[in-house]
């Protein structure tokens, strides 16, 4: 037990710095209307599909697909738009923070999330650009610490710019690759 | 394969070394295992079909058996023949792989663990298996297959003190040129814990432990099958004898379940119970100045080390058995990132001290966390609105589901059944909120929970890798939210704190680790 040091010291909760008083920051707009736009166009597909099925002149189809496929013009267009209203609302939830020693993520319509990823413990950085996010010009900070794959701490739909801008002051911070 | 794939005895002072002539039967073990593993499906079904057509009397079948055990034979000499491994500039290097050649080339500092194995085909001999695990993923496993056992304990020590030097190289300049006496006093080992075989028993019985038989006997399932029904038969309790007519009586029916389950719990118990004293029998638990070392074994020995400063979080669990004799597992647990779900047995990232008492769980968890007060703090509780969710979520649809189901057989009577059930499972909410609490103290944070018995956690404030605060829409309203400290063993998590607390907790842990910016390592 060489580097054990034992301490003792009070700890005043008026001094400590506050979760509470972080100063968010959203991310992308361009982020929400990526998804709605997602969702709009897996709508309008699986709409095609159910009108296609329906409707088409070609065969006879068996009786329970074609039952199906009423339900589906039915119960499609109601959860498009609920799952569209939700994702535009709670993409707007989404917002950041950075302090000088730790990353903070806010997320979450219903059920609130606040998570506060401490720079030290980070182990490795990753900016993840999919094809839709080049288009839109955005990136997904990816922030690795010792906690498992479940627990990646992750900013969505940053501009590519400020993504690069977080990544180096991250990179840049004098306790990265601490152990 | 050319000659780059030799030894090359000419670079730098350590020749290349070929294991003894015992870890053929490594080889040849293992990969009987591996094949048994990987046809188990293709051989019951052929151990099925043997019953059914004659295939013993095909002409291929003896020449199949006899090429078959031949080429395990072969793939066992070839491994051997191929395996090379040397200890050089405090590098472990190991060649190996018939058709797929693997280099291996571990600095010693990078080795988090050292594990000594005696498989029992080795028990009669003075080998072992030397298994060093490094920080990153299951795939970086290195095995030094054959090896004395002075062998391996020198290499080990010579690993582990290397640690020491590594953490000591990092402030100074002055390399690795430690003396030997230096770092023996370093090694001397004190056994602080040991289990009685009367320790084990209650292991097995309190925790389900016939994974360990049921594993073992895996390719035998058929065969135990039929002779368990034989074995009914003559106890008098077969269907055919106890069913001849239709006319059966429902005490008669109740009766053959029940003493059907009696028989089958007292199997699985003494099964447990066997796996228990298999795996952990003659286990003692002994700790050098920086390090844990577990060894345990009836068939196979195993040895599992692992640092003090790398425990991560140190878990004391108890189930209601547990509680009633008044045992608990402890567990150290270190960081588990990059590996798959190991079994407890094999695991490095838990070390196990299994059933001990109270008095001794307090002794170990002293030791491995210092100055902690898992059993002395004050716990605060959780809210209470936990319970009225949980009796609104959970208790009231399981309970008026039983009310809708039971009221078509039952009518208005079953307002009974379903009145109980909600009174059980009340006073599990209830008895759930009184154990869930939270408790902090300069240095760690302590966690209480559980059902009957109670599962204590306790981790260093400093270790915390992440922290997280939830609520839902409820939860916000009420001013409440649930706390997660991600740690690399894993998560502890507690719900349904006052947010200012929750937010107290985040923010002292944060301060404490960003500020002490001490390893967690």
């Amino acid at each position: 037990m060489s580097d054990e040091v034992f301490s003792n010291k009070t700890v005043s909760p008026q001094t400590l710095p506050d979760l509470a008083e972080l100063a968010f920051a959203p991310i992308s707009a361009a982020y929400g209307k990526v998804n709605l736009g997602i969702v709009v166009t897996i709508t309008t597909v699986l709409l095609l599909i159910a009108l296609g099925v329906r409707f088409q002149p070609f065969t006879v189809l068996p009786a329970p697909l074609f039952a199906v496929s009423y339900y589906g013009l039915m119960v499609i267009p109601i959860m498009g738009t609920l799952l569209a209203v939700y994702q535009w609302f709670a993409d707007k939830q989404i917002k950041y923070a950075l302090r000088e020693q730790d990353l903070s993520l806010t997320q979450g319509l219903i059920f609130r999330r606040l998570v506060s990823q401490p720079i030290l413990r980070i182990q490795h950085i990753e900016l993840k650009r999919g094809p839709l996010d080049r288009l839109a010009g955005l990136a997904k900070l990816q922030v690795f610490s010792a906690g498992g794959a479940g627990h990646t701490f992750e900013i969505p739909g940053l501009p590519i710019a400020q993504a690069q801008k977080i990544r180096q002051f991250i990179l840049a911070h004098k306790d990265i690759g601490a152990r | 394969m050319g000659d780059s794939d030799r030894p090359q005895t000419g670079t730098g002072n350590t020749p290349w070394q070929r294991l003894p002539l015992v870890s053929i039967l490594y080889f040849i073990i293992s990969t009987t295992l591996q094949f048994v593993r990987q046809f188990i499906v293709a051989i019951s079904v052929l151990a099925y079909s043997v019953s059914s057509t004659d295939i013993q009397g095909s002409t291929f079948f003896i020449p199949g058996l006899v090429v078959l055990v031949i080429v395990i034979i072969c793939s066992g000499f070839m491994s051997f023949w191929f395996y090379h491994y040397r200890v050089h500039h405090r590098h472990v290097e190991i060649r190996s792989g018939v058709l797929k050649r693997r280099n291996i080339n571990l600095p010693f500092w990078r080795i988090q663990n050292v594990k000594i194995e005696r498989p029992f085909y080795y028990r009669l001999t003075q080998y072992a298996v030397l298994v060093l695990d490094t920080a990153g993923s299951a795939e970086e496993e290195a095995k030094i297959v054959a090896i004395t056992i002075a062998d391996a304990q020198g290499l080990r020590q010579q690993i582990l003190s290397a640690g020491d030097n590594d953490q000591d190289d990092q402030d100074g300049d002055a390399p690795s040129e430690k003396s030997e006496n230096e770092t023996s006093p370093l090694l001397t080992e004190t056994v602080i814990n040991r289990r009685e075989v009367k320790d084990l028993i209650l292991h097995g019985l309190t925790n389900n432990r016939v994974w360990i038989i049921l594993g073992a006997l895996a390719p035998f399932y058929d065969d135990i099958g039929s002779a368990f029904y034989g074995w009914l038969d003559a106890m008098g309790l077969s269907l055919e004898v106890l069913f001849p007519s239709e006319q059966v009586a429902w005490w008669q029916l109740s009766l053959y379940v029940i003493s059907l389950m009696l028989l089958a719990l007292g199997i699985m118990a003494s099964a447990s119970v066997a796996g228990a004293v298999i795996t952990y029998y003659n286990y003692t638990l002994s700790r050098t100045s920086d390090r844990y070392i577990r060894r345990s074994g009836l068939f196979s020995l195993q040895e599992v080390s692992m640092r003090q400063s790398r425990i991560q979080k140190i878990s004391i669990k108890q189930d209601w058995l547990d509680y009633l004799l008044k045992r608990a597992n402890l567990f150290f647990e270190q960081n588990k990132t990059g590996r798959q779900a190991e079994q407890e047995l094999h695991s490095t990232s838990k070390l196990l001290v299994p059933s001990v008492t109270y008095p001794e769980a307090k002794i170990l968890a002293m030791d491995g966390m210092p100055a902690n007060q898992l059993y002395q703090i004050p716990f605060t509780r959780i809210h209470r609105r936990f319970i009225s969710r949980y009796l609104f979520w959970f208790v009231l649809p399981i309970s008026s589901l039983i009310l809708a189901l039971a009221y078509v057989e039952l009518g208005v009577l079953a307002v009974l059944p379903a009145l109980a059930m909600a009174v059980v499972l009340s006073g599990i909410v209830y008895v759930r909120w009184r154990r869930w609490g939270i408790a902090i103290d300069t240095q760690y944070c302590y966690v209480r929970k559980g059902l009957v018995g109670i599962d204590r956690y306790c981790f260093a404030l400093h270790k915390v890798q992440q922290v997280v605060i939830s609520q839902s829409l409820f939860m916000r309203r009420r001013d409440l939210a649930n706390i997660r400290f991600i740690l690399a063993s894993g998560e502890v998590s507690v719900p349904f704190l006052p947010y200012q607390q929750a937010l107290y907790l985040a923010n002292r842990v944060l301060w404490e680790v960003e500020s002490q910016r001490r390893s967690w390592m």
